[in-house]
């Protein structure tokens, strides 16, 4: 790539020589923080590549690319390769449905083209830091990895995650779920998505599986075996053991469980998110009044 | 004859259409790593992880089993007859459900109806949430197929397929397209380009179909700008919706959408003009019609635009199908291929009667009027009537009828 000259030798023994490092700490947190990493510095230097060069590079991914016949648009990229590298992407822009689309191709600049092998660059390297490594580092080396995840929990330890009271507090439901548990409570009937939803975000926020069961008895098509297993399976008792947890915002609007955002909506991407964040705004304004009295 | 014996008859007459047809069953693609399910007559209950090693194997088990009714795994699996987590998913099909439930149809469900389970009061169209006579909310519920119906799911499959076709370049040899046997279509869509989508990409398909999501902005949609007729994908599409929306848009929906006095004086004065003005650039700039009047016009041109799929199953990547040429059981009639080119021309009420021969007599309870190939039936209440296998077929399926008992 045409960044400035550096030393090629270092430069190119220098990336199997990081991957194999972050490899080593079998750390998963820290693999995805150096693919991060990686990939921007990749979409920097691949946003300033001409068009032949970024084909090259696309191609060797596989991509069904080609130079876009359009004066807006510099190529023209099949939907599923966009798909497969735009769906963890937030912006409204990224969405499928807010691109055009012709003969099972999306538009894109030069800029967003770089953006989305970023992406790919990403995945490409979070799967060759799981590949396993036979051998041992020497002393010299597996000394300074220890140095460098030290120095990252250190780090990381600043972003500990919060963690969730021990009562439910029910004012802090994010809007789609207060909805959902109303309905319950009403007795009314909620779509699968709906009743998936509200039963792993009330698992996840502390409800036990009891208390959750409880709170669909007033349904009139109530089973309590069923409601059980479905709960305990939810919660992580049984089958694969896989706890669930309640599906993306975008997800419930797709399926019709989104009654529309509120403030904090619009700040959060994840229901649980919206809890998290709606519990801290609560303990702040509670707290005010005494750090004013003091 | 009782309600047991009703279903004893009907399975009957299925176990005879599954001995004289079973040549008609067709393989899925990739049969050996599909799973089949069937839904079982006397116990109600689903027969899941089946594995068949050739086709002989499945038309067998149709034969001997007779199920009400039979799917399968739009997903490919190493081994389907294992428990969900054991299965090994390696793919599945991209799958399209158009469903009369999920359209708002101009008839209105009028002929649908429910009984209260608490109290036993009644009523047409889809159920209420709270029974309006005593405040419970468990209903049976018995949903008829008529034509407005059929011909709304219809409309939106051919929507669809138009989608699939000139935004997602697919060719029509590359979509199955069949009637469901009840009220609705299904749409599949094979092969490796869309075989690996994960969820989260199937999520985004539904919702360019659905247009959740959609901002307008994106779609060219500015001050006195915005997108035309000519354009691809969505751009066209609103371009689409708009044109017609004003086409036949009347003062009353002009107001009800809140638009003021001003604005829809406008529109409704410049018809001819806003008409003509598709030929060039739009009306887009049409006098007093500001951004945000245009932007609850575009809204609605996104509703009369979007598919409406069933947005779960399209997302589901282990969801079960009804297999083709096979019985519904809630009808009698078989989901049936549908010609893509040839589309507008299938009849649903005619082309997926499975039974052609015999008559068989009945007591009808009460049903509306209804059409079966080119008979029309009905209305009939408490009544004796002799009717051909697949209509009799129809009734006793819908729970309208019970089989005359011989002398």
């Amino acid at each position: 790539m045409s960044e400035q000259p550096r030393n090629d030798e270092i430069e190119i023994l220098s990336f199997p020589i990081a991957v194999m490092m972050v490899s080593t700490t079998k750390d998963v947190f820290l693999k995805r923080r150096y693919a991060l990493a990686e990939a921007k510095r990749a979409y920097n230097l691949l946003k300033q590549e001409n068009k032949d060069k970024i084909t090259q590079i696309a191609n060797t991914f596989n991509w069904k690319i080609k130079p876009a016949k359009s004066e807006t648009a510099d190529f023209a990229l099949h939907f599923t390769d966009f798909l497969r590298n735009t769906t963890g992407f937030h912006e409204t822009k990224w969405k499928l449905v807010n691109r055009t689309m012709l003969n099972g191709e999306i538009l894109l600049t030069r800029d967003e083209t770089a953006r989305l092998l970023a992406e790919e660059v990403r995945e490409h390297i979070e799967r060759k830091l799981d590949t396993k490594i036979g051998l041992e580092l020497p002393q010299g080396i597996a000394n300074r990895v220890e140095l460098l995840q030290q120095l990252f929990w250190s780090r990381k330890g600043k972003m500990r995650l919060e963690e969730m009271p021990k009562e439910i507090v029910l004012d802090a439901f994010p809007p789609c779920i207060r909805q959902l548990y109303n309905t319950i409570l009403s007795g009314r009937h909620i779509s699968h998505v709906g009743r998936f939803a509200l039963t792993t975000f009330l698992i996840n926020s502390g409800m036990t599986v009891d208390n959750v069961v409880d709170l669909f008895r007033s349904l009139s098509d109530f089973n309590e075996r069923m409601t059980r297993y479905q709960a305990e399976h939810i919660a992580g008792g049984r089958g694969s053991r896989t706890k669930y947890i309640p599906p993306k915002c975008d997800t419930l609007r797709t399926h019709g469980v989104c009654p529309g955002m509120d403030g904090i909506c619009r700040r959060i991407r994840h229901p649980l998110a919206y809890y998290r964040r709606k519990l801290r705004i609560m303990q702040t304004t509670t707290e005010t009044p005494t750090a004013q009295r003091a | 004859m009782n309600k047991i014996e009703t279903k004893a008859f009907i399975q009957e007459k299925f176990a005879e259409y599954y001995r004289l047809n079973s040549s008609s069953i067709d393989p899925p693609s990739s049969l050996v790593n599909r799973e089949f399910a069937f839904l079982l007559f006397k116990e109600r209950m689903m027969l899941r992880h089946k594995g068949v090693k050739n086709v002989e194997d499945l038309r067998t088990l149709l034969k001997t089993v007779v199920p009400s009714d039979v799917y399968y795994s739009s997903a490919h699996y190493e081994k389907p007859e294992e428990e969900m987590e054991a299965k090994g998913w390696l793919g599945a099909d991209l799958v399209f459900d158009i469903d009369a439930d999920h359209i708002s149809t101009p008839c209105g469900k009028k002929h649908d109806t429910w009984i209260c389970n608490n109290c036993g009061a009644t009523g047409r169209g889809t159920p209420p949430e709270l029974c309006p006579t005593c405040k419970m909310q468990k209903f049976d519920d018995k949903s008829w197929l008529c034509e407005i119906c059929l011909e709304s799911a219809k409309r939106e499959t051919m929507k669809l397929i138009d989608v699939l076709t000139r935004d997602f370049s697919l060719l029509p040899q590359e979509m199955t397209v069949a009637f469901s046997g009840h009220r609705g279509y299904h749409v599949h869509v094979e092969g490796e380009v869309v075989q690996t989508l994960d969820q989260m990409a199937r999520k985004e398909i539904v919702d360019y179909m659905v247009g959740i999501g959609l901002e307008p902005i994106f779609h060219g949609l500015e001050e006195s700008r915005g997108p035309n007729l000519a354009e691809a994908g969505w751009r066209g599409r609103i371009a689409k919706g708009t044109y017609e929306f004003l086409l036949n848009a009347t003062t009353e929906q002009l107001e009800e959408m809140g638009l003021k006095k001003s604005v829809v004086n406008s529109l409704m004065n410049q018809r001819d003009k806003i008409l003509e003005s598709w030929e060039s650039r739009g009306p887009w700039r049409t006098k007093s019609v500001g951004s945000e009047s245009w932007k609850k016009i575009v809204q609605k041109a996104i509703e009369n635009q979007s598919v409406k799929i069933d947005t779960v199953v399209t997302t589901d990547i282990h969801r079960l199908i009804r297999l083709t040429n096979t019985l519904h059981g809630k009808t009698g009639l078989k989901k049936t291929y549908v010609p893509v080119s040839d589309i507008e021309r299938f009849d649903p009420l005619k082309d997926a009667i499975a039974f052609k021969e015999d008559k068989i007599s009945l007591v009808v309870f009460e049903i509306p009027e209804f059409r079966l190939g080119d008979e029309r039936y009905g209305p009939y209440k408490n009544m004796e009537v002799e009717l051909p296998t697949a209509a009799a077929l129809f009734l006793l399926c819908k729970g309208a009828a019970q089989v005359k008992e011989e002398h």
